[in-house]
């Protein structure tokens, strides 16, 4: 098995233990749909993925999972509040251009946002940024500056700060070593080379 | 003789061939959405491949404003163009007639061999005109669903498809009749034409009304208001293209006008293109359909008298895919859009994708290899 689908193995199986049997679940960014295929084949999710990718659209259409072609942006202004259960934004806030915005929007739409991030704060990616001044090309975020691709070095504690500061309810962690295989509690902004949130809104956070 | 080849793939499709329209005769009375009724009714249809042991196969065609039944294949060796849609049935094409039993039938209301208007009305003996029924999307699907019932005796479809008009009687099948369908795959359509969509048709019925051949619609058959009807084709033709669709067919291009009779004959390529279009439809359509089936879209209304869509949409359990282009100023992507919101919010399976055909809202008849694999993977999955 190649490195990157172990490494999805992983955060799927963590996010779909705290989904529950039929709930209604917006996967935003969702590729090519195979998230979401899991969770409507083992859990009976009422799934619904969105990615501007039309390539990605015909693969998840393929696949049977139901999908928007669009921005989540556009899609979510569409809901009432609460509408979803969970939202997953897994591996997205890298890459968005209003990634705060887009988390407290989904808070609004689901009871439940479940965030999965490459942690910028790990030791190695710090190394590598040290070692070149430049942002860690790897297998995860294969292109460097010039591709123009979005890259937000966001962080454990950079995150934590962003939930504080809006009253977000953070319900649940999970931190994986560099392998994204193993969890880590030690000193997570340093040791945790994928990190996965929990989050729910609050008074605080919905003002 | 026309040989089309019996083995095909996906990569190398097949063509239908030789097919022939029938007719399906309705002879109760047939009561609109008006109240008003006709005696009877019949509709013209056409159908390609074969209904399976289960009879679980079957997908139907509805067609556009000016389409017809003949979607398919070819009536005879001499025809020099196949049905309208024949880039998307057959077999090994995306609606395989390998796989499935396509039906299409000219709408109620139609001049192609349907019951419309020039049709005789039986109390009379002459031609309904403007006494037939005003006729609505709903009325339609009703008549639709009578041919598939009684007449070829299906249990239900798999899928309905079509684009524009064709579109709106797609969601109009899934909300009458809820359970029938298995899939829906209304494209390039809106739930209610905006004030622009139904201005366009406004100009098209006057200068139809305003032809003095018209007569209040009492015209003799090939005696009709023929340049009010070619004008009314010519401007609606225009809303179905795009700028950049007619700036790469034809841009400025002119044609030789030597001996041209006047300033005013045509000029450029596109003039020329557009008058063939006219001419073309008179010898094909009816003036009176055409003030009927425009009126059909006009009063089409699915956000209803509450103006909440979902109260109609909460009908639907069919998996629904709605496809719109971005070139698409008809019936543009913000209105197709909120049909899947809409179904979205009442908890239906809804998918949507946004296709960069460039061609306008005509771009679902032209060759589109993303339109044919997101249509073969929605019916495939």
């Amino acid at each position: 098995m190649k490195r990157h689908k172990i490494k999805r193995e992983t955060d799927f199986q963590i996010i779909s233990g705290w989904i529950d049997a039929g709930n209604r679940v917006l996967d935003i960014g969702c590729g090519r749909g195979i998230l979401l295929e899991h969770l409507i084949r083992s859990l009976k999710v009422r799934g619904l993925g969105v990615d501007p990718n039309l390539d990605k659209i015909q693969s998840c259409v393929k696949r049977g999972v139901p999908v928007y072609h669009g921005t989540a942006e556009d899609l979510l202004q569409a809901f009432p509040d609460g509408f979803f259960d969970w939202i997953i934004l897994s591996r997205m806030v890298q890459e968005l251009a209003h990634p705060g915005e887009l988390i407290r929007e989904s808070l609004r739409v689901s009871k439940n946002v479940a965030v999965g991030f490459v942690n910028h704060g790990f030791w190695l990616n710090r190394w590598a940024t040290l070692l070149t001044g430049s942002r860690p090309t790897n297998e995860v975020f294969p292109l460097s500056w010039e591709a123009g691709h979005p890259y937000n070095p966001v962080t454990v504690e950079g995150f934590n700060a962003f939930a504080s500061k809006h009253g977000i309810h953070v319900a649940n962690t999970a931190f994986l070593k560099g392998n994204w295989r193993n969890q880590t509690r030690f000193l997570p902004n340093l040791t945790a080379g994928y990190a996965i949130y929990h989050l729910q809104a609050t008074a605080t956070s919905k003002a | 003789m026309y040989d089309p080849p019996t083995e095909t793939t996906e990569e190398s499709p097949g063509e239908i061939g030789i097919v022939q329209w029938k007719d399906f005769h309705w002879r109760e009375p047939f009561t609109f959405d008006s109240g008003d009724e006709i005696p009877g009714f019949t509709l013209r249809y056409e159908t390609y491949g074969k209904l399976n042991a289960e009879k679980s196969n079957a997908i139907l065609i509805c067609h556009a404003l000016s389409g017809d039944h003949h979607c398919a294949g070819i009536h005879s060796l001499a025809d020099k163009k196949p049905g309208w849609w024949n880039n998307i049935i057959g077999p090994g094409k995306p609606l395989d007639t390998n796989k499935y039993f396509v039906i299409c039938s000219n709408c109620l209301g139609g001049c192609q061999g349907s019951t419309g208007p020039k049709s005789v009305n039986p109390a009379s003996g002459t031609a309904y005109n403007m006494d037939f029924p005003l006729v609505s999307i709903r009325d339609m699907v009703k008549a639709q669903h009578l041919l598939l019932t009684e007449g070829l005796g299906l249990p239900g479809l798999f899928a309905v498809i079509g684009g524009s008009m064709g579109g709106m009687q797609v969601l109009q099948w899934g909300i009458d009749y809820p359970g029938y369908v298995e899939k829906l795959i209304p494209m390039a359509t809106t739930a209610r034409q905006n004030a622009q969509s139904i201005d366009f048709n406004e100009v098209g019925r006057l200068a139809i009304m305003q032809d003095p051949d018209w007569k209040e619609g009492a015209y003799e058959e090939g005696h009709g208001p023929n340049v009010g009807l070619a004008v009314a084709r010519m401007m609606a033709h225009i809303t179905y293209l795009s700028d950049a669709g007619l700036e790469e067919k034809f841009g400025r291009d002119k044609i030789r006008h030597e001996g041209a009779r006047s300033q005013f004959d045509a000029e450029f390529q596109v003039e020329s293109y557009l008058r063939y279009q006219g001419q073309s439809f008179i010898n094909r359509f009816d003036a009176n359909s055409y003030l009927y089936l425009t009126k059909a879209l006009d009063r089409f209304d699915l956000f209803g008298e509450s103006g909440r869509l979902e109260d109609q949409l909460e009908a639907i359990q069919s998996q629904t895919l709605v496809v719109a282009f971005k070139s698409d100023w008809l019936f543009p992507p913000e209105q197709n859009r909120s049909i899947v919101h809409a179904l979205l919010r009442c908890g239906k399976e809804a998918t949507y994708a946004e296709l960069s055909l460039t061609l306008g809202h005509d771009s679902f008849l032209v060759h589109a290899p993303d339109l044919y694999t997101i249509v073969r993977n929605f019916l495939n999955a």
